[in-house]
């Protein structure tokens, strides 16, 4: 009996260190409940790239739901060899335009939908990060994406490219494009002035890229 | 080094993945230029930004989608053996001769509808009719979760299959009839009034209004009761005055709701 236990911890500990992939064709291969060690791994992290993209933290949980559902239902449509963080990424950047599709926007920023700040050091860090979040909410979703996924989700520039469709160039001038205009927003949010473009930032459809099958 | 040029270095300076030479130059240029210190700075002010936590309920919500997505799957696998097992005409094309014609058949069938499917597509601009589909299929799915999660132990978890339920415009007649069932047989308070909320925006279907109408004489709770009455008043159901008339009769009846009842009665004259 205690082997047994012992046998099941020790099950439960490879399935810990096990990379994404493997674990991914375990799922594939009819395990769902394997699915639970890839949600534990990244449902923070989808939450936070879907929070900080639109700002609205009830279709923030929604879309992660959506997300680990899709995996599951497209399973089979996983390639043994596909790096499983480009591949859910991927599965994340569809569900939303999915959802945009479904339900257009008419808001990107509203007060209320603002993450709270955590007080840290001073008051004036904390208006600063405020600041901050404002300067990058106010960018259109599509810079502000690649700013995510690069500062945030920490995906390597080539991770980008291929999850974007474009030139490992092409990333990093929209990087440094996207830094820009973000300091710009800052600084007039600083000066307290009016950003440049004070209409709403307009999502522009992003056309999605699949894997060759629907997911 | 023109700004332009350090621009084009700097994403990589980001990440750290710059030669020892070039990561000098960088360093050096942004000693004297303000604009691109800023750039640097504002860069690495991001980290500032909390790491956000998803909602609390995230992984049981996922658990539940799990289950019933399980659930789902077994249901038609057993389902698809009945099937098998009954078949005689089935155990023929099991034959050796049976299975190259049946591979062929199926071969030929795939090709045919490979062709058709693919046109179609190509005429109908994209499968939206797949992705119709594929929404449907995704709706039903969310209410199996709610089905699933209404029959939690704990209420906090069946509140929340309610609260989950309001995300649908349409309601499958199955989870109608689970939240029917929920506001009248709860045993949290909370969680039947939260189910009366969710049902209020269905009252067109008959289903729902008679199971809400009809759930008034069995309420225990007042501030149900409340709630019921003045759903009626709001619905202007055509039997609500006769109903509140009958229903005051009910003996021990909370002073207050007796109260509400005469003030509905009163306004639906």
């Amino acid at each position: 009996m205690k082997e047994l236990e012992r046998a099941e911890t020790e099950n439960d500990q490879a399935m810990k260190l096990a990379p994404d992939e493997d674990l991914m064709l375990e799922v594939r291969n009819g395990a769902g409940e394997t699915l639970g060690v890839l949600f534990d791994r990244y449902h923070a992290p989808l939450y936070n790239f879907y929070s900080k993209l639109t700002g609205d933290r009830t279709l923030s949980d929604d879309l992660v739901q959506e997300v680990f559902l899709r995996i599951l239902k497209y399973r089979q449509s996983y390639q043994p060899g596909t790096p499983f963080r480009a591949w859910i990424y991927q599965i994340a950047r569809n569900a939303r335009v999915d959802h945009y599709r479904k339900t257009p926007r008419h808001i990107t920023f509203e007060p209320e939908m603002v993450a709270p700040v955590m007080p840290k050091d001073s008051a004036q860090q904390l208006e600063e990060t405020e600041l901050l979040h404002r300067a990058l909410m106010q960018m259109p979703e599509e810079k502000r994406e690649i700013l995510v996924l690069s500062r945030f989700q920490e995906l390597r520039y080539e991770e980008i490219a291929r999850l974007l469709g474009c030139e490992l160039g092409t990333v990093k001038t929209r990087i440094h494009r996207a830094i820009q205009e973000l300091r710009q927003n800052f600084k007039q949010l600083e000066r307290g002035l009016a950003p440049r473009e004070a209409g709403p930032a307009v999502v522009k459809t992003i056309p999605p890229r699949r894997f060759g099958n629907e997911m | 080094m023109k700004c332009e040029e350090i621009g084009e270095l700097l994403p990589d300076y980001f990440e750290g993945s710059l030669k020892a030479g070039q990561d000098a130059l960088v360093e050096q240029h942004i000693e004297q230029c303000a604009d691109c210190r800023e750039e640097v700075a504002i860069w690495k002010k991001l980290s500032l930004l909390p790491v956000e936590q998803p909602s609390a309920g995230s992984r049981e919500r996922f658990e539940a989608m799990l289950q019933a997505y399980q659930t789902g799957r077994n249901d038609k696998a057993s389902a698809g053996l009945e099937r098998e097992k009954r078949g005689l005409v089935w155990n023929r094309w099991r034959s050796p001769v049976g299975a190259v014609a049946w591979s062929a058949a199926l071969l030929v069938i795939g090709i045919l509808a490979g062709n058709y499917l693919g046109n179609r597509t190509t005429r109908s601009n994209g499968g939206q009719d797949e992705i119709a589909a594929m929404h449907t299929e995704l709706t039903n799915m969310r209410q199996l979760v709610v089905l699933s999660m209404l029959q939690q132990q704990s209420a906090g978890e069946r509140l929340q299959a309610v609260s989950y339920s309001r995300r649908e415009d349409q309601l499958d007649p199955q989870v109608m009839s689970a939240l029917v069932h929920t506001l009248r047989y709860d045993g949290s308070v909370d969680v039947r009034l939260a189910a009366l909320d969710a049902l209020s925006r269905h009252g067109a279907q008959p289903q729902v209004h008679k199971g809400v109408v009809d759930a008034l004489q069995e309420q225990q709770s007042p501030l149900v009761q409340v709630a019921l009455i003045d759903l009626m008043l709001e619905w202007r159901d055509p039997d609500a005055a006769q109903r509140l008339r009958n229903f005051e009769q009910t003996p021990n009846l909370n002073p207050t709701v007796r109260q509400r009842v005469d003030w509905a009665l009163s306004r639906l004259n």
